[in-house]
């Protein structure tokens, strides 16, 4: 089953710190969003699989965008 | 044998009858579930031998569809008084053995006069809910009446609602208006309409988890304050949020003695907050630190978990905390955590419990999603909430607090008895680099080349940032009432709440005041 994994909140993408493939652990960051003057860390909801990832840094996001595919 | 002989055997007889509810094979039914019977579970709940159940031979007096075969002892509900802790509390269990614990007019009956009785000797109710909902025989009667205890009940006695199975229909709305409601994972279910009847409805289809399960009202709907493993974690649950609450609303709540020192002072509490403002920190870290080693009970952990509520102890005595988390949503305000927050700083107000919050926010969260669901007449019962409430008051300024945030959960203006500021912190109306494209904005635009713009509005910003970023502005204008090392933050607090202990503050006289729903 897949998990979207979305933006909580809108705003810039600053990192991105995995890539299709890689094995996560429910927990592992995923995306840093800076959001109200804030960094945001977007952890994995989930243990899986990358399936894709659907930013880049620098990309602005609103809420609800999906972020990261978690298979 | 003499007839008395006989007749106290004869009530031996009943009570053994009694015991058993619906008898062995619907008991095995309920273990190999994973619950417990309501019996069990009123046995854990009280202090060993103290509960004294009453009405145990009521019994419905419905005759249609065959139900005047079938009347057993108590109506599907066990109902009665007893100590927790040494403390009396009155308390119902819907036995799911009986008739699924339905609610018949009997049932209801019973339960109205549990709440009638707690709500006239000042003590709180206990219910620990089993039941698939409304005796259809009986066609509901009476219990829309429980309804209404319970708004009599509210703000005079706790009630704490369990929900340890099915609570389905209409009986939802009891849990609904009581304090707090706590459901078991896996087992506990709470819905309007079942599965069966929005297939039905609408064609949906979805399990009873995924419709109203435990994580389902903890994390998404906000019904659940809390979410238990199993029936016993439940019991235990709810004896010791209890030693958190007075009785009654006149009551101040329990001392509870601790080895803690009251001038202990955290070094590690100097270093929590990091240097580079964008970077969050973990507020749990610091409400542990400073409160009774090991008391935070935290209250709806998995809905808004931008904002923190729970009770915690500071020498001993009882405090509500609330508490920006910037891990989450960088800490803001949505429509969620101002509700949560709101009901909790409520509560907090009715059982004389003082209010400490730790205020690190950036505002409101924007979107047009939030403006139109409501974040302005939704968002404002935080702010309500804190100005009606009466109890001691006080505010700890983490770091940022800006715009509305700042309005809702960091100033002195909304009746705060103190407001203490770290060295960190910071309060404005907007963040520098905003303020600045406000103030400027004519300045800026005249400014073709991007780069002198940039650097204007930098220069600008750094301005803005020397003169608010600190508390010392605050300080200067009466704003605040003192800066605090962090270290210093709990004997600060304690000495505060002894100074508050008798804090006498009415506000205007009306029928009750109107908070925006």
């Amino acid at each position: 089953m897949a998990t979207n994994v979305t933006a909580p909140i809108p705003g810039k993408i600053l990192a991105v710190k995995v890539e299709p493939g890689k094995q996560v652990k429910k927990g592992d960051l995923l995306i840093t969003l800076e959001a109200m003057k804030m960094e945001n860390y977007i952890e994995a909801p989930v243990d899986g699989v990358v399936k894709d990832v659907k930013v880049k840094p620098g990309d602005t996001v609103k809420a609800g965008d999906i972020l990261v595919i978690i298979e | 044998m003499t007839k008395i002989q006989e007749d106290i055997e004869k009530l031996k007889k009943l009570r053994a009858e009694v015991r058993l509810g619906g008898g062995k094979d619907k008991i095995e039914l309920q273990h190999s579930k994973g619950k417990l019977t309501a019996r069990e579970r009123i046995e854990l709940l009280f202090d060993k031998n103290t509960f004294k159940e009453i009405y145990t031979f009521a019994r419905h007096q419905c005759r249609d569809f065959g139900m005047d075969k079938y009347r057993p002892y108590g109506d599907a509900v066990i109902t009665g008084f007893g100590e927790i802790n040494g403390r009396i509390c009155y308390a119902y269990a819907t036995d799911f053995t009986v008739m699924g614990g339905s609610y018949g007019k009997t049932t209801a009956e019973k339960i109205c006069d549990v709440y009638r009785r707690a709500r006239e000797v000042g003590v709180p109710v206990i219910a620990l809910i089993d039941s698939v909902g409304a005796r259809i025989q009986e066609g509901g009667e009476k219990v829309p009446q429980i309804f209404y205890e319970n708004t009599l009940c509210s703000g005079v006695i706790p009630q704490i609602t369990a929900i340890m199975g099915p609570c389905a229909g209409v009986s939802v709305y009891s849990p609904a208006i009581t304090d707090f409601v706590i459901m078991v994972d896996k087992t506990a279910t709470m819905h309007i309409t079942g599965p069966r009847v929005i297939e039905v409805a609408t064609g949906e289809k979805v399990s009873e988890q995924e419709l109203g399960g435990a994580d389902v009202h903890s994390r998404i709907s906000g019904v659940a304050d809390f979410v238990v493993k199993n029936d016993k974690e439940c019991i235990e649950l709810i004896r010791k949020l209890l030693s958190y609450l007075p009785s009654n609303w006149k009551e101040k709540p329990p001392r509870v003695e601790t080895d803690d020192d009251p001038m202990r002072m955290d070094e590690k509490l100097n270093s929590i907050v990091p240097d580079d403002p964008k970077k969050p920190f973990d507020m749990y870290e610091i409400i542990n630190r400073v409160v009774d080693k090991g008391s935070f009970l935290e209250v709806k952990k998995n809905f808004a978990p931008n904002i923190i509520t729970g009770f915690a102890r500071l020498n001993g005595e009882t405090v509500g905390i609330v508490a920006n988390q910037p891990k989450w949503l960088a800490g803001c305000l949505d429509i969620n955590a101002s509700e949560k927050a709101a009901r909790f700083v409520r509560f907090c107000d009715c059982f004389n419990i003082p209010i400490i919050t730790f205020s690190n926010s950036p505002g409101y969260l924007p979107g047009v999603d939030q403006e139109h669901q409501g974040i302005i007449r939704r968002g404002a019962k935080l702010l309500f909430a804190y100005s009606e409430a009466t109890v001691p008051k006080i505010t700890v300024l983490v770091r940022a607090s800006y715009g509305g945030a700042a309005a809702a959960m960091a100033n002195k203006w909304l009746g705060t008895d103190i407001v203490l500021a770290w060295p960190s912190a910071e309060m404005t109306v907007m963040g520098a680099k905003e303020a600045v494209s406000v103030l400027y904005y004519k300045e800026i635009q005249k400014i073709e080349d991007p780069n002198e713009k940039r650097k204007f509005i930098e220069e600008k910003a750094r301005e803005f940032e020397e003169k608010f970023s600190n508390p010392y502005h605050l300080a200067e204008r009466m704003a605040i009432d003192e800066i605090i090392i962090p270290s210093e933050t709990r004997p600060w607090l304690i000495h505060c709440l002894k100074m508050l202990r008798n804090k006498d503050v009415k506000h205007p006289k009306g029928k009750h005041r109107n908070i925006p729903l």
